[in-house]
């Protein structure tokens, strides 16, 4: 689906990855874990096309076609690649439409008023929206509904890779649990691939396949996800489990929880 | 979990009310403006005196009841001239403001989310339009072309794009951050299309605000143009060649300058009252 062989960003001599490997495999979700300025942003602009980089490669291969970013180069609005951004109402015109901010995605596949309108309601209708919410504004729906609109828009171009870029962080826990929901059944519908930026080790757990742990732009670690969690090759990923266990994000090992255990079985 | 979108949405909270807030006072400003145009297309078909013709007979006549506001020195209606002087006054200010406002906004816009070299270009092209004053580069432009009110609308047009331009540039350099402007461009909208969908709305208060301010100075600039003989040409009847006209019979007939500078007065604050209340309005900010 996705492979990245050494993939170096330099932004004025200063450089901001380094090395990064990692593949993405059809229907696999890969979460990107690391502190702020880890450059865990900056690796989602790049293979979103938005950032040029330096070194290295990056290659997609959709169904139907491959796709091969070179160094030095923007590449905007690959095909089969969408976004979802963090804070859903600075990622949505506050004057336009939602309906029409999900249409806009659909700009170049030039279709018929109605077949446009027929997509967005589908698109609607994935992320559990009801489609005559799409006259509104950003400003008159929930948060939670403003993110769907915004998963519906990603959608909509029926993408075979969606990046998120921590999509839970700016929503409350209630609303974190119903999206994380939404997000995970539309890629078993669907079977997407996603890259998954989160500080929440916690869905991580729960819901990835594969971990990379970014440090100061550099890979800490690349591991299955019960591998991360149960025998960390970094000191810096076992301390990072040990903080999420303290704070009571992430469950306690099932060693620790033997009544969960066998309450389940 | 499925009836989310079933709940009451959240837009009556502050930010709903703002903005309602703002509906009202815009409608009840048209609604002001509105009645104010058909009093004045009543006056000027009530009005039983011709602006430009002379009647020695009735000349420097006090206001009475015959001439409201008196004569002046060729016996023409002071009423009458200020109403047709409005039209000369507010009017052309109103179609420059807009002349300046679309060539400024189209230049900022491009400045603001277009290539750099564009950026660098037209900012530099607006300093050096800044560097000379307002009143007296539209004096030499209109001076070098010959006075009449043409050149005069030009040479307004010419010093007034400037503010929009640097205005509209800075609003856009901060919307260019945007996450929505971001996927705008990543759906490959085309440029044009990006500048009026995502950018011109998210625009349009505060170049309202900036518009309001511009049009009564504009005004002010073609009074000040005409008073010193580079506007609007005589016999027309325009607010400023009016106190022109007036000014040798000052100590005589003081009114022939009280009430076109009166006119041009109140309409001034009016307007920039109106921009003030406005620029309070979206203060607040709507986020």
């Amino acid at each position: 689906m996705l492979a990245v062989n050494s993939l170096c960003v330099d932004v004025s001599s200063q450089r901001l990855l380094d090395d990064i490997s990692f593949t993405l495999k059809p229907g696999e979700c890969l979460c990107i874990v690391g502190e702020s300025g880890s450059g865990k942003t900056t690796l989602l602009k790049t293979l979103l096309g938005l950032m040029p980089f330096s070194q290295g490669q990056i290659s997609y291969q959709f169904a139907e076609e491959d796709c091969q970013l070179n160094p030095g180069h923007q590449y905007l609005g690959l095909p089969g690649v969408s976004w979802v951004m963090q804070n859903p109402l600075a990622a949505l015109n506050p004057l336009q439409p939602v309906g029409r901010a999900v249409a806009e995605s659909l700009y170049h596949k030039s279709l018929s008023k109605q077949k446009e309108a027929e997509r967005v309601a589908a698109a609607f209708r994935k992320v559990e929206l009801s489609p005559e919410l799409a006259r509104r504004l950003p400003s008159q729906l929930s948060i939670g509904q403003a993110q769907r609109v915004c998963i519906a828009r990603a959608l909509v171009c029926l993408p075979e890779v969606i990046i998120f870029d921590e999509p839970l962080s700016a929503l409350d826990a209630v609303v974190q649990k119903q999206i994380a929901w939404v997000i995970d059944g539309i890629k078993t519908a669907h079977r997407l691939s996603y890259l998954f930026v989160t500080h929440d080790l916690g869905f991580a757990d729960a819901y990835a396949d594969k971990i990379l742990l970014l440090r100061d732009g550099c890979v800490e670690a690349y591991q299955p996800v019960e591998e991360f969690f149960s025998a960390p090759t970094s000191d810096y990923g076992a301390e990072l489990i040990e903080a999420a266990r303290i704070l009571g994000s992430l469950d306690a090992p099932a060693a620790m929880a033997p009544v969960l255990l066998e309450a389940s079985a | 979990m499925t009836d989310i979108e079933t709940l009451p949405s959240v837009y009556e909270g502050s930010d709903g009310a703002e903005l309602t807030a703002l509906r009202r006072f815009l409608i009840r400003t048209g609604i002001g403006i509105m009645v104010f145009l058909g009093l004045y297309a009543m006056a000027l078909l009530l009005t039983p005196y011709d602006p430009n013709t002379a009647d020695f007979l009735s000349r420097l006549q006090s206001p009475g009841a015959a001439h409201w506001l008196g004569t002046d020195h060729l016996g023409r209606d002071v009423a009458t001239r200020i109403i047709y002087g409005a039209g000369w006054s507010v009017g052309l200010a109103l179609v420059i403001s807009v002349c300046g406002a679309v060539i400024g906004v189209l230049i900022g816009l491009c400045a603001g989310a277009g290539p750099q070299w564009f950026d660098r270009l037209s900012m530099r092209t607006t300093d050096s339009f800044f560097a000379f004053p307002e009143l007296i580069a539209a004096i030499a432009i209109s001076g070098i072309l010959g006075p009449s009110t043409g050149n005069m609308v030009l040479a307004l047009v010419m010093v007034s794009w400037m503010r929009y331009a640097r205005l509209t540039r800075s609003l856009t350099l901060v919307l260019n951050q945007k996450d929505f402007i971001v996927q705008a461009r990543l759906n490959r909208l085309p440029f044009w299309l990006i500048l009026w969908r995502h950018f011109l709305p998210n625009l349009r208060l505060g170049l309202l605000v900036l518009w309001t301010n511009m049009w009564s100075r504009t005004i002010l600039s073609i009074s000040g143009l005409s008073f010193l003989g580079f506007g609007v040409q005589p016999p027309q009847a325009e607010w400023g060649a009016m106190l022109v006209d007036g000014k040798a019979y000052m100590l005589t007939a003081p009114y022939l300058m009280i009430f076109p500078g009166l006119a041009v007065l109140i309409t001034v604050l009016a307007l920039n009252l109106i921009g003030d209340q406005l620029r309070d309005h979206i203060q607040k900010p709507v986020d």
